[in-house]
């Protein structure tokens, strides 16, 4: 059971993108580009003294309804989809949330809010579920949403002739079965607390039951206008949108760009109106044109080094350790992050309600990192070497910065760095590798990367304490009892797990001052979730 | 004579040709990375990716498959992507049209300039003007083209005016052309890029054949000074200068990825990086095939040109 929704990332067992820059993608030459490209900017805006003119925008009042805005973002390839249930890369993510709903979403704190579904409750036991569905719901073409849609959608999702990204996660889906003319049923095969979280997925769209992907119709707030894959999409107002407020656009395009510096340089030349993921060391420059804001989210991603638990050196909890107590996090996050992140704790899930923040936190301590190698067998240090790519904003950087940390424990890491493709023919394959994820709460996330089943279990975990908890945790309805599994779970990840959670990377945005409707979001979607139906334009005064 | 010069450097073409799709073969095998996997990404079961494999004719011996894409092109059939699913003519058709677009407008504005400059300069020489040009176009030919790209950019785009658009932008459907603003900062690239080397070897076989003994001649005949340099001495320049024309053409087909990355332009080089990036295998061979046909073909006229132009051979007394 597990989501595979983690936007970007791309392999095979399906964890993310296809190959191709995955959101946010950076390459050295691009970042040096940039970097060049912005410095100059700046010493001739020193010379040119503010000659771009910065207009008076009102957004204080009202939303104002009309216009078209723009959103640039590296990304995108021949594989480019409509098909929100498959989506992968940041256009397919955001043609997923603008053109679909699903039955629940997570709202800009994660936590999660009826959508499609008024509401969605669990049994005694978490083996059933019932969602009542909103009675006001019209497709796209004018038709109203009925139950049989809701649930030809799942269906599809879990179709075994062509699985769609939500169904790893819902191979326990047994059957889902009206009961009311806008109530349902899901059956499950085993105990699962963390359905509603699925369901909230944004991959879980509902489409009408003979749904399409030439003619792709949805609930959403804007419908297809025109498609060409790696370039651009064009989206429209969905004249039969249900919800009350919004959206206030009549069109949005979305274009791909293969490189941060065009992305850049088309936002400050104003040909995009917004631009999703900058790389966070550029924040500064851009921020210091005035007619740029910026947009900086705490979220729950992380980019962590996974160890295989279950081969050498890492099958030894003390080198797991040491690699834990080489990293100086505060350093990571200044010199990767630029500072735009928080530190980790070798846990992920920082936003669940049972995420134990009293476990002490974990500092340098090279000292100690030297001892528990020499004890471990390796007195005189180790080697290994470190697979990355680019698979992030920062991932690289952090493959760099770590070395240098390592080094002093007497850990030689040699960089193997290759290209997305390359990356993930192998993904799951090497010893010592490196991942990220967006946000997620816990059990979606064990789910996902640390049981034995699990689709992306990166560090091979398989302990079988933490399934135990795991399970039980899965089939327990109170909350508070279930957070006192997830805690004795994480700490178990604290004290032995095979992640180096270094720290949790923020979600920078950059958009034109005469938007409004851009919030903090703690999703790790871009561009507050890409929610492009709250998005609208100032007047200018 | 003529003829049989051509007709050898047309043979030597095709030889080259050969040999460069057998480096593109071999080099494609080499890409790490499984194509199937790549395509298919989060779709990558077991049963796709064999039957994947099967339609790319990766369960065939490799010579095997070196020929039929060989037959394929020799007839014209580029192959079909395996990405999209289209064929690979079809899909490249644009972006070659936008590619080329782009070079024979900088060609248009460089070949012609690059040479005026060089003959103005040599006319010059020593002179302020001549001193300028001579730097000005040492430090252009020394920079890359990336670096002068960013700096107009900055200029006239982003920082300072806020001008000329920045990338290319297009809705589906329209072509590069219908939005001439959006092309001026590329062609200008590749035109800064090129002229300078132009005009730095213009003006040095100007000098050279302005020093040599029948310019000197025709001088002391009372040849009119205008005839001198049109009739007597430009000619004779032509020829080397057209090797170095032809070099720097080539050369754009290839600097023109760079461009096209920097300005998001929709031609062959973003095609390409692309296709490396989903290892779609049959539109990386086909637009290095593409590249390298423009290379040769170039290469091929500014021979063709170097011999009509060499007087010896013109006039039927060569050696």
């Amino acid at each position: 059971m597990t989501t595979p929704n983690r936007a970007g990332a791309t392999p095979d067992g399906g964890a993310a993108q296809g190959p191709g820059p995955g959101p946010g993608l950076t390459t050295r030459r691009g970042v040096l580009g940039g970097g060049l490209g912005l410095g100059l900017s700046a010493v001739l805006a020193a010379c040119g003294d503010g000659a771009v003119p910065v207009q008076q925008v009102d957004l204080e009042g009202p939303p104002q309804q009309g216009g078209t805005v723009r959103v640039g973002f590296v990304g995108g390839g021949a594989s480019d989809t409509l098909d929100g249930a498959i989506a992968t890369n940041l256009g397919d993510i955001a043609r997923a949330v603008n053109m679909y709903n699903t039955l629940l979403y997570f709202d800009d704190d994660y936590v999660l809010q009826p959508l499609l579904a008024t509401s969605v409750t669990p049994n005694d036991d978490a083996t059933v579920w019932t969602a009542e569905l909103r009675e006001d719901v019209s497709f796209c073409d004018g038709r109203p949403m009925t139950a049989e849609d809701v649930i030809a959608s799942f269906e599809r999702i879990i179709d075994p002739e062509d699985p769609k990204s939500g169904a790893a996660a819902l191979g326990h889906l047994e059957e889902i079965v009206k009961t009311g003319e806008h109530t349902l049923e899901f059956r499950l095969s085993t105990s699962d607390t963390a359905l509603d979280e699925e369901l909230g997925q944004y991959t879980s769209i509902i489409v009408p039951a003979d749904f399409t992907v030439e003619d792709p119709v949805g609930t959403g707030p804007f419908m297809l206008e025109s498609f060409t894959a790696a370039q651009s999409t064009v989206l429209t107002r969905n004249p039969h949108y249900w919800g009350a407020d919004g959206p206030y656009l009549d069109e949005i395009s979305l274009l791909n760009f293969n490189d941060t510096d065009a992305l850049i340089n088309a936002l400050l030349s104003n040909q995009v109106d917004a631009v999703a993921q900058i790389p966070p060391a550029l924040t500064e420059v851009i921020a210091s044109d005035e007619r740029i804001r910026i947009l900086n989210s705490e979220t729950g991603m992380y980019l962590p080094f996974t160890m295989r638990v279950d081969k050498a050196p890492f099958d030894d909890e003390r080198v797991r350790q040491a690699f834990r107590l080489a990293a100086d996090r505060e350093g990571m996050v200044e010199q990767v992050l630029s500072g735009k992140g928080t530190i980790g704790n070798d846990m992920f899930a920082v936003f669940d309600p049972a995420y134990p923040d009293q476990l002490p936190q974990r500092a340098q301590d090279i000292a100690e990192a030297k001892r528990l190698l020499a004890e471990a067998g390796y007195p005189d240090g180790l080697e290994v070497e470190l697979a990355t790519a680019p698979i992030q904003a920062g991932v690289v950087e952090a493959a760099q910065v770590f070395a240098e940390h390592a080094a002093d424990a007497g850990i030689t890491v040699t960089i193997n760095r290759m290209d997305l493709t390359a990356y993930w023919t192998d993904y799951l394959g090497y010893d010592f590798s490196q991942s990220f994820w967006y946000t997620r709460n816990f059990l979606a996330q064990a789910n996902a990367a640390v049981t034995p089943g699990a689709p992306f279990n990166e560090t091979h975990w398989d302990d079988e304490e933490f399934n135990a908890l795991v399970e039980q945790a899965r089939a327990e309805v109170d909350e508070a009892a279930r957070g006192e599994l997830v805690l004795q779970a994480q700490q178990i990840l604290y004290d032995r797990g095979g992640y180096l959670v270094w720290g949790f990377a923020n979600q920078v945005d950059a958009y034109q001052g005469y938007l409004g409707g851009f919030v903090e979001n703690r999703t790790g979607i871009p561009l507050s979730g890409f929610r492009l139906d709250r998005v609208w334009i100032g007047e200018t005064k | 004579m003529i003829a049989k010069l051509i007709v050898r450097r047309l043979a030597i073409s095709l030889v080259i040709l050969f040999a460069v799709s057998l480096l593109i073969f071999c080099a494609t095998l080499l890409l790490p990375g499984d194509p199937a996997r790549a395509i298919l990404g989060q779709q990558a079961t077991p049963e796709r990716i064999a039957a994947l494999h099967q339609q790319m004719h990766l369960d065939q011996p490799a010579w095997q498959r070196y020929f039929s894409w060989l037959g394929g092109l020799l007839t014209g059939d580029l192959g079909t992507s395996v990405a999209s699913g289209q064929s690979v003519a079809e899909l490249l058709r644009d972006r070659i049209g936008a590619s080329v677009f782009l070079m024979v407008a900088a060609a248009l504005i460089s070949v012609p300039a690059g040479i005026a400059l060089g003959v103005w300069s040599a006319l010059r020489r020593g002179r302020a003007a001549d001193t300028a040009i001579t730097g000005v176009s040492l430090v252009l030919a020394a920079l890359p083209e990336f670096v002068i790209g960013i700096a107009l950019v900055a200029f006239f785009s982003t920082t300072v005016l806020t001008v000329l658009p920045a990338v290319t932008m297009s809705p589906p459907g329209s072509q590069v052309w219908d939005f001439p603003s959006q092309l001026i900062l590329p062609t200008a690239v590749l035109v800064l890029v090129v002229t300078p080397y132009i005009a730095r070897m213009m003006r040095a076989t100007m000098l050279e054949v302005l020093d040599s003994g029948y310019v000197e001649m025709a001088r002391l005949k009372g040849v009119p000074e205008r005839r001198v340099i049109l009739r007597h001495a430009l000619p004779h320049a032509i020829g080397p200068v057209a090797q170095v024309v032809a070099i720097q053409l080539a050369w754009m087909a290839g600097g023109v990825v760079v461009v096209e990355f920097l300005f998001r332009y929709p031609g062959l080089g973003q095609a390409l990086i692309d296709a490396v990036n989903y290892r779609d295998v049959q539109v990386v061979q086909a637009v290095t095939m593409i590249v390298a046909v423009i290379y040769v073909v170039v290469n091929l006229l500014a021979d063709i040109v170097g011999i009509l132009a060499n007087p010896k051979l013109r006039t039927g007394g060569a050696s």
